[in-house]
């Protein structure tokens, strides 16, 4: 019982922390776009639009209201759960969000699964052998990982395994609806790609952490009692160096969706990056605004599981 | 722009229309095949389907199958009907009366007559972007359901030219659509396609309309118009930004038409035997625009100063891409396009001393011409380089900025910023002719008070003949690029490529055509 009240404590502490980060958030994305020169209403309106057709579309979409008028109808709004509508997509910025999300989060969730079991296997190999050739090559493998141009790697990885393979398709994305099947092959190349990156972070990581458990008194005491290296490393340092690991974890999921607009791009995928990177383009005022909210709070929740997984993972955080 | 940002950017590059056939013909000698569905990677997808609203290729390359208007562009870009069957222009050029084909069907079953023709052209006024050209409008009228008449209230010789134009194309939707607002219509047309599945930014795909009412008074299609028959099932619009990815989608089969190609990477699909290159040429005109309202370059002395700086084929040559030079604001084979029958000493001067000559002359004192560019287009960005150089070696003082599309697209359309020299690139003036310019001249280079100019348009619009008119044009680019306002670099295309298995492609080279096409 104690356990769970802890629990929903820190959940809505968390919670109510998030309420002010989030309007800081949306105000200052509000704030910088309004900083940005250009004219969402020159693009909708073309490139043969004379200055008056600019300033009818201008009007149409309430782009002729003064800045402070902009904000104060944005808040109200929001206040009303209406997050407005995109100036480009001609659908509203929850819709916009709605559809693509999925895209984003299977991407994140998909390479951080193959992340996370090859980040921790590779970080602690190293640590293990510190020193010695196998410690040397999972390093320059990390190294390159976090190295190489995602960009690069990506059209790389589309011409081989699609074009001289053919074992993936070279683009789009088919939601789960069309089966699991059609879904993976349409994701996995993307979502291992981003995962390189990840992968050589998270494996440099998990080394640095095992490195410090594995000097501790309590591992040479585990040896010195006759425990197994498999259980001695697994259980007593891997589990003591999970906090490490479960930070980056977190931090790695955040990155992955941010992250996620060179992927997008490339392999043409319907995600939040790259309608993001076509809103901002396009000075779409009410989407990258929405966006930000929507991202920050998915942001504010991966660090409240993170929170939380602290907690189960080291029994100390719970009794603070 | 290129929502066309890109979209558009994508661009807001407007693709379009022209004339010249390009390099092969393909119009295949076997059997059309109907059935299948062509798989076509472009590099954005459209913000909207309203025509009204439309300028970008992205936008137009889909509107163009789905929708059709009274008249269109024939093969040769003259004007020809399509949801009309006749028309006829009073005496005075102040009447303009449509007879409508009978039996047309929207995709809804209903039948397109004269009532939703006027609803088109009303909710056109009240919402497009190009409502400005049906100014002189004084009434519509539907005698008859078969009948749509347009009284002027002033003459307006190119009206048809207007009505006709593939940008903000004056498509007839049901009049069910007439009060919706801007961006916000039912994706209803009488084009040989309907709408099928939309899911922006991924893909988008139309299905045959087997209620399609073709125009049988040509034996076959004729640039926009003609004689339309639909093999595909269905086609599946595909957006994939990153021109590696198209082609890949080519090379594996997943495509089967792909369009931007760069120039460098042609070789990769030309090396595939079953896959091939189309250029679609000429499609824009390049141009550096001059802010005539900004410091130094309000100066005409500094701004022919610039031009005659200005060396054209190492523009062409290291800018990259499709071009050619030309030194008019019409391309080969349309009707204004001027040729050899008037000098051009405004064009490709390459004279740096006349240049400093004329900076002289100017009282120039070696203050800073601000050239901004965007790094969105790479061609711009190196065209405006290669200016840079050329400029500073006549002996300006150049200070180069780099900004994003958009901002650099407000500045040079609404004069704002701190800019002198920039450049774009621009599509279907060229083809429809110095009505279609009208507005772009007066907005990009922002010029004021050129009554030469101002008389020259005057007259053009009151020329009855074309051969008028075509003086009148003359007079007016002697006016725009003999002052510098603008200064022509080069007509330019681009590449797409396609797998041998698509069958039926035309030599006429406009917006996206997906009738009479078939997969071998």
């Amino acid at each position: 019982m104690r356990k769970e009240a802890g629990l929903t404590r820190i959940v809505a502490f968390k919670l109510l922390q998030a309420v002010p980060v989030i309007l800081i958030i949306s105000v200052l994305a509000f704030l910088l776009l309004s900083l940005l020169p250009g004219d969402p209403a020159t693009i909708i309106a073309g490139e043969q639009a004379s200055p008056a057709a600019i300033e009818q579309v201008r009007k149409q979409l309430g782009l002729d209201r003064s800045f402070i008028e902009q904000l104060t109808i944005w808040i109200f709004n929001l206040a009303r759960g209406n997050f407005g509508s995109s100036l480009i997509l001609n659908q509203t910025v929850l819709s916009a969000v709605g559809e693509r999300l999925p895209v984003t989060l299977s991407l994140a969730l998909l390479s951080i699964s193959f992340t996370i079991p090859v980040g921790v296997f590779l970080g602690s190999l190293a640590a293990y052998f510190r020193r010695s050739w196998i410690d040397t090559v999972v390093m320059t493998v990390a190294l390159l990982g976090v190295s190489l141009p995602a960009f690069w790697i990506a059209i790389l990885g589309v011409i081989l395994f699609s074009v001289q393979l053919g074992w993936v398709p070279s683009s789009g994305y088919a939601p789960l609806s069309q089966g699991f099947g059609p879904w993976f092959a349409s994701i996995a190349l993307p979502a291992l790609i981003l995962s390189l990156f990840q992968i050589g972070f998270l494996a440099r990581m998990t080394r640095s952490a095992m490195l410090d458990v594995l000097g501790q008194d309590y591992i040479r005491t585990a040896r010195a009692k006759g425990l197994g290296e498999w259980h001695t490393v697994g259980k007593h340092a891997l589990r003591n160096a999970l906090i490490l690991i479960i930070t980056a974890t977190g931090i790695l999921l955040s990155a992955a969706i941010g992250g996620s607009v060179i992927i997008e791009q490339v392999f043409a995928l319907p995600g939040i990056g790259r309608m993001v990177v076509q809103a901002i383009m396009a000075r779409d005022y009410p989407l990258v605004q929405g966006t930000m909210l929507i991202l920050g709070f998915t942001f504010v929740m991966i660090n409240l599981i993170v929170d939380i997984l602290y907690t189960l993972a080291d029994p100390r955080v719970r009794h603070d | 722009m290129n929502r066309s940002f890109a979209r558009r950017s994508v661009t807001l590059a407007l693709a379009l229309v022209l004339s010249a056939p390009f390099i092969a013909t393909n119009v295949q000698a076997q059997t059309p095949k109907k059935g299948g569905t062509l798989v076509y990677a472009s590099v954005s997808g459209p913000g909207t389907l309203d025509p009204y609203l439309a300028s970008s290729a992205v936008e137009l390359e889909v509107i163009n199958n789905l929708f059709e208007g009274l008249v269109t562009l024939d093969a040769h870009n003259a004007t020809r009907t399509m949801l009309a069957s006749k028309t006829t222009i009073s005496p005075d050029f102040k009447t303009y009366s449509f007879e409508l084909r009978k039996g047309v069907k929207f995709h809804n079953g209903q039948e397109m007559t004269s009532v939703d023709v006027k609803a088109s052209f009303e909710r056109y006024k009240r919402v497009s972007p190009n409502a400005k050209n049906l100014d002189a409008v004084d009434h519509f009228d539907a005698p008859d359901p078969y009948s749509f008449v347009i009284a002027l209230k002033e003459s307006n010789v190119v009206l048809l030219d207007i009505i006709k134009s593939p940008i903000y194309p004056l498509m007839i939707l049901p009049a069910s659509q007439k009060d919706k607002p801007a961006r916000d219509i039912d994706v209803i047309g009488t084009g040989p396609y309907k709408l099928g599945e939309w899911v922006k930014d991924s893909h988008l795909v139309i299905t045959r309309f087997d209620d399609y009412v073709a125009d049988t008074s040509v034996a076959g299609r004729d640039g926009y118009g003609g004689r339309k028959t639909v093999y595909l099932d269905s086609v599946r619009y595909r957006f994939v930004p990153e021109a590696t990815t198209r082609i890949a989608a080519l090379q594996n089969g997943e495509a089967q038409l792909i369009s931007s190609v760069p120039s460098e990477l042609t070789a990769k699909i030309t090396a595939q035997k079953d896959l091939a290159i189309r250029e679609y040429f000429p499609q824009l005109g390049s141009y550096v625009i001059v802010n005539s309202q900004k410091g130094l370059t309000a100066n005409v002395l500094i701004r022919q100063a610039i031009a005659a700086a200005i060396n054209v084929d190492d523009i062409i040559e290291g800018a990259g891409g499709l071009n050619k030079r030309n030194p008019w604001m019409s391309f080969p084979d349309t009707p204004y396009y001027i040729g050899d029958t008037a000098p051009t000493p405004w064009y490709d001067v390459k004279d740096p001393a006349k240049a400093k000559e004329l900076l002289r002359q100017a009282g120039y004192k070696n203050e800073k011409i601000v050239i901004e560019t965007n790094s969105n287009y790479q061609w711009m960005r190196d065209t405006l380089l290669i200016v840079a150089e050329q400029l500073k070696a006549a002996g300006f003082n150049i200070d180069f900025k780099v900004t994003d599309w958009t901002t650099n697209a407000a500045h040079m359309q609404q004069g704002t910023g701190d800019w002198n020299l920039s450049t774009t690139a621009f599509g279907p003036d060229h083809v429809l002719g110095p009505q279609q310019w009208r507005p772009v001249l007066y907005t990009f280079p922002h010029i004021v008070g050129n009554d030469a100019l101002d008389k020259a348009y005057a007259e053009f619009f009151a020329g009855a003949t074309l051969e008028a008119r075509r003086a009148s044009w003359l007079a007016i680019q002697q006016q725009v690029l003999g002052n510098a306002y603008l200064i022509k670099i080069a007509d330019t295309g681009r590449l797409s490529g396609y797998s041998q298995k698509l069958k039926g492609q035309n030599d006429y080279v406009g917006i996206l055509q997906l009738w009479d096409l078939w997969l071998d």
